[in-house]
């Protein structure tokens, strides 16, 4: 017997009971919409999350926060170079890099002719430029700065923030005068950018540090900055990439060091930081090596083991991960309700199969019978009904993929269509979970059916009819022959 | 030669209750190839049992049914399934035609379960039904026709893949006379024709006189194993099947009416 004079019978006899098979096929459509359009929302619901994760940043990234006051900290590691090397050393950690900001530094920017432009060096960090490199910065030009740069002693190789220029004022405007600063983003009259009065990869730089001694004398220092690249505006990965200043740590630390020489402070680093308790006490801020921390994991997967190991060192941290992790948490648990429902309508239209097959086998018990006694073996008539069972599964799959389609259509585009109709728009794309609202603006897309879904539904829908009909059909081949022809 | 069908004391207990009942004690048969062979009886007297063991319906309680040399009550389900498709064909008293098929697909029903692609079968089944006198039919539906019609689709259904061995279970229990005349001619000329040994259950005794061998049972035994008289049966097959043999324009075989008809009466 073949399986094409196999499939004839199966659908035959779906198509002699149209009513009964539609009943059934209607049983698995709802089911297998419910569950597909369920999954369509959590996935939606997920690529919404992550792609708001991805505009506030690097997903592979943990920073440390390490403030410590007050003497409660003593059992955290001191964050130094040291330090920072062991973290290097842990598995999956791709780089480190300390986010070096000189706090006390009082320093300015000069450029153009007699100093006529300036800008005030609040945004200047040391990094290590290795980490940065493979954090993927990226630069419009130039390179980062090699280890072994030395351009002489007061020459210092830094990076500079793609709108870095728009830092600089015209001094010799007046404060008030809105010709004084220009800003990125601004147009003239032509409809042109208004370009910054200096273009820092070409023009020369001096930074310039300014201290008071005790008694109120002005002392400066000069450095020159060579801009050796300039790196291009990505903010999920640093703001300075915008128009900070970026050099190497110990260039920073030079700096710092040449600032409180000039200043005349006593030795003894750090401390600068004071903070008023509740009650009132002072409490200092303790030097514990560098205060900010970013480290690059090789996978999004790792950066909650390597998160666990930093926290263990006793290390504040903090990485996009811990909140994508509680949203698909919240999304996975929304899911799990829904999809729970929507599993329960499926399992009511699997039970639905299996009566309509008991039905159906026992309706045509005499046709058994006649068959094996013609000759027929019981595997094609156990066959035959797993047929029948699985095409109902797979009709009702079709059709309940297809409504599911058209469903997405229409939660996608809920807001035209309701504008079309005139009502005010809703904003549903918050369903699966808090978080998952602040996605998208207006027409989010808030049920997504990709094609491995559909193949899931159709598959998951054809399973549960041939495993419903599983049992009947093995009933089927149990029947005697003899008492099959006598029945009525 | 060895006889088709070999049968070695058979017996057959069924359980009613607590009570034991023997439908069959101690059979003990032999029929030849070709063989137009008469299972009669009274009711209950287990001859349908018989031929269902004969057919391999059933599982005897002891004993063993030979066909073509194989002990087919040994067989297992696939086995059977296979042997009944190469060697036998049944035909039942109340038709058993599928209704959702037609008389065609009916007929072709055997063949499909052989693996014989769909265009082959139908076209066997349709000349099958053209020999049973059925031409026209063959697209109609087994609800479209009469009661000897759907016994002739059942007739054709049973010979068409060319089986050893027929097996009829009352075949004509539900039709009138006229027809069952029919009917009986239909098989007998197909089943000589084609050297099928043909074995047929009947309660009505005046169908026997058409056989080669006439088996009778009785309270599970066999009272009587005849072969019928050759002349005898010349004879009564011509008066039977006189009304359709003219119509079909066949000259009647030389009727021997100087023969009584004893032997096979009780």
């Amino acid at each position: 017997m073949k399986i094409s004079d196999l499939l004839r019978l199966s659908t035959d006899n779906l198509r002699r009971r149209k009513g009964r098979t539609a009943l059934t096929v209607i049983g698995v459509v709802v089911g297998t919409f419910a569950i597909i359009v369920m999954i369509s929302l959590g996935i939606a619901s997920n690529a919404a999350n992550e792609e708001m994760l991805q505009s506030w940043g690097d997903l592979t990234q943990i920073e440390i926060y390490n403030y410590q006051w007050g003497a409660s900290s003593n059992e955290v590691p001191v964050l130094d170079d040291k330090m920072l090397e062991t973290i290097r050393g842990y598995e999956h950690v791709v780089a480190a890099t300390p986010i070096y900001q000189a706090s006390d530094l009082n320093a300015q920017i000069f450029a153009g002719k007699k100093d006529r432009y300036s800008a005030y060096a609040w945004n200047m960090f040391g990094v290590d430029m290795k980490s940065l490199e493979a954090m993927e910065y990226s630069l419009l030009d130039g390179t980062f700065i090699a280890d072994d740069t030395n351009l002489g002693k007061k020459k210092i190789p830094v990076l500079v923030g793609e709108y870095m220029g728009y830092e600089f004022e015209d001094t010799r405007k007046s404060p008030n005068s809105g010709k004084r600063r220009r800003y990125w983003g601004d147009v003239d009259a032509q409809g042109n950018p208004v370009l910054p009065f200096v273009d820092p990869s070409h023009d020369k730089m001096t930074l310039r540090l300014t201290a008071y001694t005790g008694n109120g004398t002005e002392k400066t220092q000069d450095f020159q900055m060579v801009v050796v690249g300039t790196l291009k505006k990505d903010e999920t990965k640093n703001y300075f990439t915008h128009s900070g200043v970026v050099m190497r740590v110990e260039d920073l630390k030079m700096l710092e060091a040449a600032y409180k020489k000039l200043s005349g402070a006593k030795g003894g680093s750090g401390g600068g930081s004071v903070m008023i308790s509740a009650n009132g006490q002072q409490i200092h801020q303790k030097d514990n090596g560098y205060e900010n921390v970013i480290i690059k994991v090789d996978n999004v997967d790792n950066v909650a083991a390597v998160d666990a190991t930093l926290k263990e060192l006793g290390y504040e941290t903090n990485s996009l991960t811990q909140i994508r992790e509680e949203m698909q948490a919240q999304v996975a648990k929304s899911q799990m309700i829904l999809g729970g429902t929507a599993a329960v309508a499926l399992l009511v239209a699997a039970l639905n199969i299996a009566n309509t097959m008991m039905m159906s086998i026992y309706e045509r018990t005499k046709e058994i019978g006649v068959m094996k006694v013609l000759g027929c073996e019981v595997s094609k008539i156990r066959n035959m009904f797993l047929m029948e069972a699985g095409a109902i599964g797979l009709l009702g799959g079709v059709i309940g993929v297809a409504l599911s389609y058209g469903a997405s259509l229409i939660l996608n585009n809920l807001n035209t269509i309701m504008a079309f109709f005139g009502s005010e728009g809703v904003d549903l794309s918050g369903i699966m979970g808090g978080m998952g609202g602040m996605g998208g603006m207006g027409g989010a897309t808030i049920s997504i059916i990709p094609p491995w879904l559909v193949l899931l539904g159709l598959g998951f829908s054809t399973l549960v009819g041939i495993l419903s009909g599983l049992w009947p059909a093995i009933r089927a081949t149990k029947i005697s022959a003899l008492e099959a022809i006598r029945h009525e | 030669m060895a006889p088709i069908i070999h049968v070695e004391h058979l017996r057959k207990v069924y359980k009613v209750g607590h009570e034991k009942v023997i439908a069959l004690n101690d059979i003990q048969l032999d029929i030849q190839k070709g063989e137009i062979c008469c299972i009669v009886g009274p009711s209950g007297s287990g001859k349908s049992t018989l031929l269902n063991q004969l057919a391999g319906l059933e599982k005897p309680t002891k004993g063993c049914v030979y066909i073509s040399g194989q002990p087919i009550s040994e067989m297992n389900e696939k086995q059977l399934a296979k042997f009944r498709q190469a060697h036998l064909g049944f035909i039942f008293q109340s038709y058993n035609l599928l209704p959702n098929l037609t008389a065609a697909e009916n007929v072709a029903m055997p063949l499909m379960f052989k693996g014989v692609g769909r265009k082959k079968r139908l076209t066997m089944a349709k000349e099958e039904l053209k020999r049973m006198g059925l031409g026209k039919r063959a697209n109609h539906r087994p609800t479209e026709m009469s009661g000897g019609q759907q016994q002739r689709v059942g007739i054709a259904r049973a010979f068409v893949a060319k089986p050893e061995v027929v097996f009829a279970d009352e075949p004509t229990g539900n039709l009138d006379t006229t027809t069952t005349r029919q009917v009986l001619y239909r098989m007998l000329d197909i089943a000589k024709q084609n050297d099928i040994t043909f074995v047929m259950v009947t309660h009505e005794r005046e169908l026997a006189t058409c056989a080669d061998r006439v088996i009778t049972i009785r309270d599970g035994r066999v009272e009587s194993n005849v072969l019928v008289d050759e002349e005898q049966k010349q004879h009564d097959r011509a008066e039977m099947f006189k009304d359709i043999l003219e119509a079909e324009n066949k000259a009647p075989p030389e009727p021997k009416t100087t023969v009584p008809a004893s032997s096979i009466n009780d």
